[in-house]
């Protein structure tokens, strides 16, 4: 069990179970503490132990000191990995059996040999930098969230708190993640994702008060079950071909070009599977609607699952799955992510919740990522992976900062001024804007290039296809005038609400805030600083990318490589174009009262996305089920009159049979006169037929 | 002596039955309606008898079934009157058009 020499991986599973042990303690300790209230004696007593009616902060201490010791045995394992020489890399993976199929016949081929779904972990440099990056911003946005949902402590508004509750989806969210993330096989990777989705309901819908969190937990659980219809066709397809879900053999199976026993159909059928689920989870056009509304959940929440690790996991799957993507599905993916990137940051300009012009940049910045995949920069992707998710998990809490300093405003137009009451959320945030915006030497900057180097390559390889370099480009430009709104409206000028009283947030929020800040600036950092290609991060993925079925692919690259610079110099002349615009726009002075009113358009109104699927799906699905109903009731006012429902068929059978039985019962009329009549009647006719048979 | 044969016994039976059914649907009394019950029962009888002397395949079963009907006939007696009794204590007569308690 604990043989780390011969299995150094083990590492990644004990830091994998360590989110699990809160995650059983808190929900037992809630059961026990729900089964014994109102108990008396030592059930009392239990009871008290466990807060009483009161929610004990000591669930969050819990789950922050074992979400910690999940970010250090990560970096243990990290460290070991990296010093590891490499040549026996099946120490770092282990699987046991799971779940035997027996005999599954494959295609027209005789019977193989016993299938089997497995359980298992393979470490590899992806999975050690990803889980790295999940275990450190998932600890400081636990230890974050210690400040933020201090009210969810004691009694709130006369309910109980709800602060173990929310640590106890929390940890659960943070197991499901890392266990997807170490996952060897699809299917389990396949059962994380769904874990992963339902902590994402559950935390959504935190506030259970709100009806709007309610609908959002709703629509965003059932646009992800659309995307895993699609994931499991590419399950399906997968196993069926090859007999295996493991990542690694499937993967070697398209190393050397395409693989006997698939035809090409079915090639792209599996890479549009897969990558459906991936466009559901990752919020891409047009599975992107849920992302938004999400933001009703807890700003912690928001940080965490949707901006660093949750909305990750479809890109992570992406990169996963990156060889065995047929070309027509790469060029797919590439215009889904340059549709997203474009479409979510013109709607990010008009936004006025400090919440959704986040959420819609991290639709964005994740079509970037998709986009860069599908035209062969695969490190180049999950590079600005791993760097957006520290700047935009700062964004985040320093937004939810901004809230918790404000009493929950959240609207930018009441804002203002707040860099000077609160200077540490106020320049920790900008460092997070100048990040996202590519400002040189940040992190953002570095994984920024790297992409628009890969599509400028592209577009160069394959002169078709100009728009995926043009779109990022343009759209670069539109981030960084977006970011600095956010920015100039909530912390420029002064304050347009003179009552608010805003304060600074306690230590334990600003520290995560200044932790994140720094890794947000550092995290990318190589020698010589001031080359885009030397981040230590980026060339650390470069050296293990795959092989992809890229059209014209090593061209491509090449290109990518010779035309750096001038990606890079063209990228920071858009941001600066557009951080300069709005700075005229908003910096200058204070916003006229033209800039702050309700926005209107189809920016505004998100590219009629939502009026559309609401027309569409939503309302046809919402008649269909009042349909069904009324087959089943009968008005209340007029129970009789509806009588074509089910219901009233049911009614009048019933109906039926009772008249026939009042009819008949008058036969019995009591009249022994009317009896023998009938008798002799019936004697008559029955003598009559008698005598007509024997003629 | 010359016999009769079946014919004139058929006959008889059959007018006693006419008799008993007549008396059936005509009497209001309970009493009159149970003598019109053991006229009919006696017209099977005449029936029986009679078939068991003029039919030789008959001869046993027909003696056999006619004593049957006789012990029918008293067991029958036996429990209407008792229920008239009843009724005729219950409604203080024996007119059946007086029993209405039951009508559908």
């Amino acid at each position: 069990m604990f043989d780390l020499s011969a299995h150094p991986g083990r590492l990644f599973l004990f830091a994998t179970l360590m989110p699990l042990v809160p995650a059983i303690v808190l929900a037992v300790g809630g059961l026990v503490r729900h089964l014994t209230r109102g108990c008396g004696g030592w059930q009392g007593t239990l009871h008290n132990l466990l807060g009483g009616d009161r929610s004990l902060p000591l669930a969050g201490y819990f789950t922050v000191l074992f979400m910690m010791a999940a970010a250090g045995l990560t970096i243990w394992g990290a460290v070991r990995f990296f010093s590891d020489d490499g040549t026996h890399p099946e120490r770092w993976a282990e699987q046991v059996g799971w779940i035997d199929i027996g005999n599954v016949r494959l295609g027209s081929e005789p019977a193989g040999p016993s299938s089997a779904l497995y359980l298992g972990y393979r470490i590899d440099r992806l999975t050690v930098l990803m889980t790295c990056m999940v275990t450190g911003i998932g600890s400081m946005i636990f230890l974050f969230a210690l400040g933020y949902m201090k009210d969810e402590t004691g009694i709130v508004h006369g309910r109980r708190g709800r602060f173990g509750r929310f640590y106890l989806y929390l940890s659960l969210f943070a197991f499901s993640m890392l266990n997807l993330l170490i996952a060897d096989n699809l299917f389990q990777v396949f059962v994380s994702w769904e874990l992963v989705g339902v902590c994402s309901f559950f935390l959504i819908g935190f506030y259970t008060e709100k009806k709007s969190a309610g609908v959002a937990a709703n629509k965003a659980f059932i646009v992800n079950r659309v995307g895993d219809a699609g994931f499991l066709v590419g399950l399906a397809v997968a196993f069926t071909t090859f007999g295996t879900l493991n990542i690694a053999e499937l993967n070697e199976q398209f190393a050397h070009g395409v693989p006997h026993g698939i035809s090409h159909g079915l090639w792209v059928l599996l890479g549009l599977g897969l990558f459906c689920g991936a466009a559901g989870k990752s919020a891409q056009v047009p599975l992107q609607t849920w992302l938004p509304d999400a933001m009703e959940g807890p700003t912690p929440v928001s940080a965490l699952i949707h901006a660093a690790t949750m909305v990750a996991a479809g890109v992570y799957l992406v990169g996963r799955c990156f060889p065995m993507f047929a070309p027509e599905v790469l060029l797919a993916i590439a215009y889904v992510g340059l549709i997203t990137l474009f479409l979510s940051a013109t709607v990010a300009l008009v936004a006025t919740d400090i919440k959704r012009v986040l959420a819609f940049s991290t639709c964005s910045q994740l079509g970037y990522m998709m986009l860069a995949i599908g035209v062969g920069g695969w490190s180049a992707g999950l590079f600005h992976l791993l760097t957006h998710a520290f700047f935009k998990a700062l964004l985040f809490l320093g937004a939810g900062s901004v809230i918790h300093g404000l009493h929950h405003e959240q609207d930018l137009r009441r804002m203002g001024g707040l860099r000077k009451v609160m200077p540490v959320t106020a320049y920790s945030m900008l460092i997070g804007v100048l990040a996202i915006s590519g400002a040189p030497l940040l992190s953002g900057w570095y994984s920024k290039d790297a992409i628009l180097a890969d599509a400028l390559g592209f577009s160069l390889a394959n002169p078709g296809h100009f728009l995926l370099f043009f779109g990022p480009l343009l759209t670069a430009g539109l981030t960084a005038f977006y970011m600095f709104r956010l920015w100039l409206l909530a912390f420029g000028g002064t304050s347009r609400e003179p009552d608010a009283h805003p304060h600074e947030s306690p230590a334990v929020m600003t520290l995560p805030l200044v932790v994140l800040a720094a890794c947000s600036v550092a995290v990318a950092w190589g020698w010589p600083v001031w080359d885009a290609e030397s981040s230590a991060l980026g060339q650390s993925l470069a050296a293990v990318a795959p092989h992809g079925h890229v059209t014209n692919g090593e061209l491509a690259h090449k290109l990518a490589h010779s035309n750096h610079l001038a990606a890079g110099l063209l990228a920071l002349l858009a941001a600066v174009a557009g951080g300069g615009y709005a700075w005229v726009r908003y910096g200058q002075r204070p916003p006229t009262s033209d800039q702050l009113r309700e926005p209107t358009g189809v920016f505004a109104n998100r590219w009629y996305f939502d009026a559309l699927y609401d027309s569409l799906f939503v309302r046809r699905t919402v008649q269909l089920a009042e349909f069904t109903a009324t087959t089943d009731r009968t008005s209340p006012e007029q129970p009789t009159k509806r009588s074509v429902t089910l219901d009233g068929l049911l009614t009048g059978v019933a109906k039926l049979v009772a008249a026939g039985g009042a009819e008949l019962r008058k036969l019995q009329s009591g009249r022994v006169r009317g009896y023998v009549l009938a008798m002799g009647l019936t004697v008559l006719i029955l003598l009559g037929m008698l005598f007509a048979v024997l003629r | 002596m010359t016999e009769l044969g079946l014919t004139p016994f058929l006959v008889l039976a059959a007018f006693l039955f006419a008799c008993g059914v007549f008396c059936l649907a005509t009497k209001r009394n309970a009493v009159g309606i149970l003598m019109g019950v053991e006229l009919i029962l006696n017209a099977a009888n005449v029936n029986l008898v009679a078939a068991s002397r003029f039919v030789p395949e008959l001869r046993l079963e027909g003696q056999v079934f006619a004593l049957m009907v006789v012990v029918l006939a008293a067991a029958e007696a036996a429990v209407a009157l008792a229920i008239f009794l009843n009724f005729y204590n219950n409604h203080g007569s024996a007119d059946v058009e007086a029993a209405k308690e039951l009508k559908g």
